[in-house]
């Protein structure tokens, strides 16, 4: 399989298009800040963190083999605003396994954006039956980001206590994941 | 100092490191194609055996992140090898461990896992001082998941269809453990105070 779109992908209110360097600071209005890095991996960036994250996602726009991943800037449509970047990593290629995710800034929050660019993402997953399964994790405390799974029907499958230490305490994670013929009979709903 | 030492006696069983007479007796149940799941290495020939139990020989001590504990399941009375326990530390700064095990199907339901379990559950707590203890099964596994149960393991995931096994969907359970669930009356440890002391977890013997 080969996932490789035409650019932009639109949905009602939003475009999900490739990054362009112009977004640096765009990019670094949300991932400085320590209320969005809090759930993250990373720590927040420096501008000179976020330019080379830009970087490498101006190429990260194709699933050609396992591991690639699609990294796309969301913005609005209505005024070309960058609200967030949502992701598709493919995780296997055996078992057609994907993971999604997204980083909103908090002033676009709460508006239902994630949720329309993830169901778009996760419609260009399964529309051609090239992905089984769609997974996303998050931190337990990460409230906004696992309703938001909820609300696109993804199922929980795994709660993690205290299985490693992240950023100095116990973790504690979300696994969900929904399957081809779950998303396509909720389509068919 | 830590008291451990093998092998262990429970109950109905001695709990003791595999020796090179083994072979035929974890041939026995190595080789059924349920065993093969979570097998440390695979076993499908009685030929591959030899080299299992070479390897689980080897296994008597817990020194650094990565190391496995195996141990041979033995009916006291009549020095019968019925299965084995294996603990695996996985990760020193979170202290994470993980338990897996094989029971030949011909003992099961005769709650010699179970006595086994908690002895190895024990272990891990008590003397390599391990936060939480896991468990993998197949989702199907009736028998385990009981097992698990009984011993107080919360589950934890439960995964679909996220993987192929043998060429089918595979469906697997994780079940975990802290120690303050396993020692109710034990007080919760701080991961830095854990990781501020220099002794811990103690090397084994």
């Amino acid at each position: 399989m080969a996932i490789r779109p035409d650019y932009p992908l639109t949905t009602e209110r939003l475009r999900l298009r490739p990054f362009t360097r112009g977004d640096v600071d765009a990019v670094h209005s949300y991932r400085s800040r320590p209320d969005v890095a809090r759930y993250l991996f990373d720590a927040p960036l420096s501008r000179e963190d976020c330019a080379l994250a830009v970087q490498q996602r101006t190429t990260q726009l194709h699933l050609d083999q396992e591991g690639d991943r699609i990294i796309l800037a969301v913005e609005s449509q209505a005024d070309g605003v960058l609200l967030g970047e949502i992701s598709l990593i493919w995780r296997s290629s055996e078992a057609r396994q994907g993971e999604v995710g997204w980083i909103f800034h908090p002033a676009y929050q709460g508006k239902g954006f994630a949720s329309e660019a993830a169901r778009r993402l996760i419609h260009l997953a399964f529309e051609n039956g090239e992905f089984h399964r769609l997974y996303a994790r998050c931190d337990a405390g990460n409230v906004a980001s696992w309703r938001l799974m909820e609300r696109l029907g993804m199922r929980r499958e795994a709660h993690f206590r205290e299985h490693a230490v992240f950023k100095g305490e116990w973790d504690e994670e979300f696994y969900y994941a929904i399957l081809l013929r779950e998303w396509q009979a909720r389509q068919a709903g | 100092m830590s008291s451990f030492s093998l092998p262990i006696a429970t109950d109905r069983l001695q709990l003791r490191p595999f020796e090179r007479g083994d072979v035929e007796a974890v041939a026995a149940y190595h080789t059924l194609p349920a065993a093969q799941r979570y097998a440390l290495r695979q076993s499908r020939y009685s030929s591959d055996v030899a080299d299992v139990v070479g390897a689980m020989r080897n296994q008597v001590s817990l020194q650094r992140p990565g190391d496995t504990l195996s141990l041979a399941m033995v009916r006291k009375g009549d020095n019968q090898l019925i299965g084995q326990v294996c603990l695996i530390w996985s990760d020193a700064t979170s202290g994470q461990g993980e338990v897996r095990f094989m029971l030949h199907p011909a003992y099961s339901g005769q709650g010699y896992l179970t006595e086994a379990l908690r002895t190895i559950f024990n272990l891990a707590f008590d003397e390599f001082r391990i936060h939480r203890l896991t468990v993998r099964c197949d989702g199907r596994s009736h028998h385990s998941i009981k097992l698990m149960q009984t011993l107080g393991m919360r589950l934890e995931a439960h995964y679909r269809e996220h993987a192929l096994f043998q060429g089918e969907w595979d469906e697997e359970l994780h079940f975990a453990i802290l120690d303050r669930e396993w020692r109710p009356s034990t007080k919760v440890v701080d991961f830095r105070r854990r990781s501020a002391t220099p002794d811990l977890p103690r090397a084994a013997i």
